[in-house]
C-alpha cells in the first residue's frame, strides 16, 4: 500500500497536473512555502512513484486514431499473470489489468483502424503463449480519459 | 476560454522529427531543463523554448503531473460496460464523463454502447456510484462490470484533452 499525498503535496500536484514547466519558485510563491520545500516535495513524490511528470500527446491531434479495447481469456487460470506480465511489455498497450468478471485480461491501446487492430491482436496478442482467445472492440469517440489517473510502475 | 485559444486549439499542426525527439525526452523526464534538451538535441535552446511553446499552445502537446490512483486514495478499479436504450451513446457518454470518478469515457460498437473505467475509494463508495449515480442517468439500461485485482499498467501517452 503506497502513502496517501497530504495537502501540501496535493496542492503541488494541483498545480503541476495542469502545467508541469511551471518553477518551483512560482508553485513556492502561490503556497507560501519556500523554494526548498516544493523542490523536496516534488523529489520525493516522484522516487516515491505516486507521482510522474510526463508528456501526454492530445489524441485529436493524430488522424486516424481510435482507441480499442482487448479482453483476452488464458488457457488456464494460473497462468493469467504471467501473461499479464508480459503484455505490460508491450509499448503499444497504454493499460493492463488483471480482471475479475468478462474475461481474464484487459488490455487497452490505440490503433488506426479495424485492419490495424486486428494485426496487432493477432501478431502480437494471440502469440503469446497461454492465450486461449480474445475479444477486441473498436471506439467510435473516445470522450474523456483523465490522465492524473495512472498506475505508476518501475 | 477566449476566442482567440479557442481557435488555437482547432488548429492542427504537424510534428516532424525535431518535435517528436522533444516529446520523447519530455516523456522520460517532464522536467527537463530546455537548455539540457538543446544539448541532447544539439540545436538552440530558443528553438527548443519555442517548439515546446508552438505544441502547447496548439493543444497538441502539455507536460503534467500524473498521479498514482493508490497514492490519490482510490483502492479500486474497474471497467464498466454500458449498454444504452432509449437516448443516444453520446449524450449518456456526455453525461457520464461529468463524473471525477469515471475517469476514461469511450463510446464503441459491440455488444456495449460505452465503456468506462472508474475508480472509488472502498466497496461502499463503489456501491454509491454503480446503484445512485450510474444508474440514476437517463438511458442506462444494464452495467456489465468487471473488477482490477492487478493493474499492471496504466500510462497511457495520448489522451483527449478536454476544452478545460
Amino acid at each position: 500500500m503506497r502513502r496517501e499525498l497530504d495537502s501540501t503535496d496535493i496542492a503541488i500536484v494541483e498545480r503541476l497536473s495542469h502545467d508541469a514547466r511551471v518553477s518551483n519558485r512560482e508553485i513556492a510563491e502561490a503556497l507560501g512555502v519556500t523554494e526548498g520545500t516544493v523542490r523536496a516535495r516534488v523529489k520525493r513524490m516522484e522516487e516515491e512513484k505516486l507521482i510522474r511528470i510526463t508528456a501526454v500527446t492530445n489524441i485529436d491531434r493524430f488522424r486516424d486514431a481510435a482507441l480499442a479495447y482487448i479482453w483476452v481469456e488464458v488457457e488456464r487460470s494460473g497462468q493469467t499473470r504471467e501473461v499479464a506480465r508480459t503484455m505490460a511489455t508491450i509499448p503499444e498497450l497504454g493499460f493492463v489489468g488483471v480482471m475479475l468478471g468478462r474475461s481474464d485480461i484487459l488490455a487497452i491501446t490505440m490503433v488506426r483502424n479495424a485492419e490495424h487492430l486486428a494485426e496487432f491482436v493477432h501478431q502480437r496478442i494471440s502469440a503469446i503463449a497461454g492465450v486461449r482467445g480474445t475479444q477486441s472492440t473498436l471506439g467510435a469517440n473516445f470522450l474523456k480519459h483523465d490522465y492524473r489517473m495512472a498506475r505508476i510502475v518501475n | 476560454m477566449n476566442d482567440l485559444s479557442a481557435r488555437a486549439s482547432m488548429r492542427h499542426i504537424d510534428l516532424d522529427a525535431i518535435d517528436q525527439s522533444i516529446i520523447d525526452l519530455l516523456r522520460t523526464d517532464g522536467r527537463m531543463a530546455y537548455r539540457a534538451i538543446a544539448r541532447e538535441l544539439d540545436i538552440a535552446e530558443n528553438t527548443v523554448r519555442a517548439r515546446v511553446r508552438r505544441m502547447e499552445d496548439s493543444n497538441t502537446m502539455r507536460v503534467v503531473a500524473v498521479t498514482d490512483i493508490e497514492a490519490a486514495g482510490y483502492g479500486m478499479l474497474l471497467a464498466i460496460g454500458v449498454q444504452v436504450e432509449g437516448r443516444s451513446p453520446e449524450e449518456v457518454a456526455r453525461e457520464l464523463a461529468d463524473i471525477p470518478e469515471v475517469f476514461s469515457v469511450n463510446v464503441v460498437v459491440g455488444s456495449q454502447d460505452i465503456e468506462i473505467l472508474v475508480v472509488a475509494r472502498d466497496q461502499h463508495d463503489l456501491s454509491q456510484l454503480i446503484g445512485e449515480q450510474l444508474c440514476a442517468i437517463t438511458g442506462v439500461r444494464r452495467l456489465t462490470p468487471a473488477l482490477a485485482v492487478d493493474v499492471l499498467k496504466n500510462q497511457p501517452d495520448w489522451v483527449p484533452f478536454d476544452a478545460s
